[in-house]
């Protein structure tokens, strides 16, 4: 884990109220696989005083460079959509635990559901670039929420929209498109983030299927280093029926979708 | 590269290299932890408290920011005492000489039963007493109570070879008469301040943010309060005090030496910047070279002699 201060190198409004930041910060890309994410502050003033958690986006190594996608909801990400090129933010990263590709894969599934695709483009170009294929089900409430489709498209050898008001894609649920594809095409691993519903349907689904799949969990973090215990989520029941609560941060923020309760 | 200036303290029997720490419940250390400085220029490290047993801990949400502040209600999770000595102890025995173990209970029973399993492992400097934990289910809160803070105490001297601290709670009418109730029990240090009582309600909702609806404030917002609470009892009780509450750099915890603090903890700040303590402990050093002392202990307490 680093902590280093980085620049900017610029920021897009994509949509209103959401946000693609580019940071120059080499130790940490080395060392980021998707999945991981970034403790970021972009403030001096105690007010707000804890950092915010940002998981990778996409992930330029050569560049030594990342892109983080957020939306604009409080004090902090205000702050943040205002910085400009050359500014200085705070990083504490690469940190939790990222995606690792088993050399067998061949084929994954990403599900996301509105800003929970902030993932999933890293995940995707990471795939792209070990030769697995990729097949991209995308759902939000409305076609310009379907953040990063466009980059997600080029790279995936399907992808399924859908649309809560039909504007684009049919309306329904993304994971009866993933069912469907089920039927006849064999996947290694599903991996999905920004909905509760999406995954626990993965979850049958897995049970039916047999493929390996995760969730990316977000939650509000004080340290984003295991060392608050602030950040839990309940991990599922094991035989002794014990409560068990998890750490986003150290033992995710990628958990396998039937260890989990969301 | 600055002078050598002294930077070590006794805390009666306690020595500590500097007077900086963790605070507890905000640090933890793991095996393949890597924080971006070298633990072993703390004065100590402190575990995070520790029951006998294995403890859930509160449901979520367990943080929630305020303004220039933090409130938790974590409910002291942990997986309790063996647990700590075999496998927790270790990793804080490599990161650091000197460790201190904070241990809580829910009566003077559990103090002690603790305190005695505690006094027969090697390599704890100190035990420090969390009386004062805001937030547990039963909500029993000794540090509250100047007889149960006196018997708890003196039942844990009795079983405990090594120095204790009394960590004390702000939760109370007279802090003071607490610190004195720790010292007849038998205290050898004491630390003060816990969290504040606190809450924050989400107006969305219209219910409580925390899953424990009630919690304990830290941060730079308590910081006032907790350096007259340590100004209070340094001229009250005539123990060592280490002073905690919302320290977030050196000039924080100078002041705190200066009210009457022999050596301070850290804990939120640290949350936020991992490197917070290093930076303190420097920042100490230069301004003691500044301003002409040789020693940190020509300036505990000055600020009323």
């Amino acid at each position: 884990m680093y902590q280093v201060d980085a620049k900017v190198i610029n920021q897009t409004e994509v949509i209103e109220n959401h946000f693609i930041l580019k940071i120059f910060a080499p130790e940490i890309v080395k060392k980021a696989i998707p999945g991981q994410f970034v403790m970021l502050s972009a403030w001096s003033q105690r007010d707000p005083l804890l950092r915010r958690p940002f998981t990778f986006n996409r992930i330029f190594c050569k560049e030594g460079s990342f892109e983080l996608l957020y939306k604009k909801v409080g004090k902090g990400t205000e702050i943040m959509s205002n910085l400009k090129t050359s500014d200085q933010v705070s990083l504490l990263g690469p940190l939790g635990n990222g995606i690792k590709f088993t050399q067998n894969m061949k084929r994954i599934a990403i599900v996301s559901r509105g800003i929970g695709v902030a993932p999933m483009l890293a995940i995707v170009d990471s795939a792209k670039e070990k030769g697995i294929e990729v097949y991209a089900y995308l759902s939000a409430a409305t076609e310009n929420l379907l953040l990063r489709k466009e980059e997600i498209k080029e790279k995936a050898k399907l992808i399924y929209i859908t649309t809560d008001d039909a504007s684009l894609g049919a309306g329904g649920k993304v994971t009866d498109f993933l069912a469907q594809t089920l039927i006849d095409t064999k996947m290694d691993a599903v991996y999905t983030c920004g909905s509760k519903r999406l995954k626990n349907h993965i979850e049958s689904l897995k049970e039916t299927y047999g493929f390996k799949a995760w969730v990316i969990l977000e939650e509000h973090m004080a340290c984003g280093i295991g060392a608050c215990k602030g950040c839990i989520c309940r991990a599922k029941k094991a035989n002794n029926h014990q409560d068990r609560y998890l750490l986003v941060c150290k033992d995710g923020p990628v958990f396998p979708v039937d260890e989990v309760e969301v | 590269m600055i002078e050598k200036v002294n930077m070590s303290i006794n805390l009666g029997d306690l020595r500590l290299k500097n007077p900086v720490m963790p605070a507890s419940g905000t640090f933890d250390l793991y095996e393949d932890n890597h924080l971006p400085y070298d633990t072993k220029i703390l004065g100590a490290v402190i575990t995070k408290t520790i029951f006998l047993e294995k403890r859930l801990g509160n449901p979520p949400p367990r943080i929630c920011e305020s303004t220039s502040g933090l409130i938790n209600a974590l409910g002291t999770p942990g997986e309790g005492v063996e647990y700590l000595i075999k496998k927790k102890l270790p990793v804080f025995q490599k990161a650091n000489q000197t460790v201190i173990v904070s241990i809580g209970g829910d009566g003077a029973k559990e103090f002690k039963l603790l305190a005695e399993r505690l006094d027969k492992v090697e390599g704890i400097a100190a035990l420090e007493l969390d009386l004062s934990c805001p937030n547990n289910e039963d909500n029993i809160i000794i540090a509250k109570d100047e007889f149960l803070t006196e018997q708890t105490v003196a039942k844990v001297k009795e079983a405990f070879t090594k120095p204790i601290i009394i960590k004390l709670s702000p939760n109370v009418n007279d802090i003071t008469k607490i610190a004195k109730a720790a010292q007849r029990g038998g205290a050898d240090i004491l630390s003060l301040i816990n969290t504040l009582s606190a809450m924050a309600i989400d107006i969305k909702t219209k219910k409580p943010v925390l899953g424990n609806k009630i919690g304990g404030l830290s941060g730079p917002a308590i910081k006032p309060i907790a350096l007259k609470m340590v100004w209070d009892v340094a001229h009250t009780v005539d123990l060592p005090i280490i002073g905690i509450g919302g320290i977030s750099n050196s000039e924080d915890a100078i002041e705190f030496l200066l009210a009457g603090a022999s050596a301070i903890e850290v804990g939120t700040a640290a949350l936020i910047n991992p490197s917070v303590m290093l930076e303190i402990i420097q920042g100490i050093e230069q301004y003691l070279v500044q301003q002409g002392y040789s020693s940190i202990e020509e300036i505990i307490g000055l600020a009323f002699k």
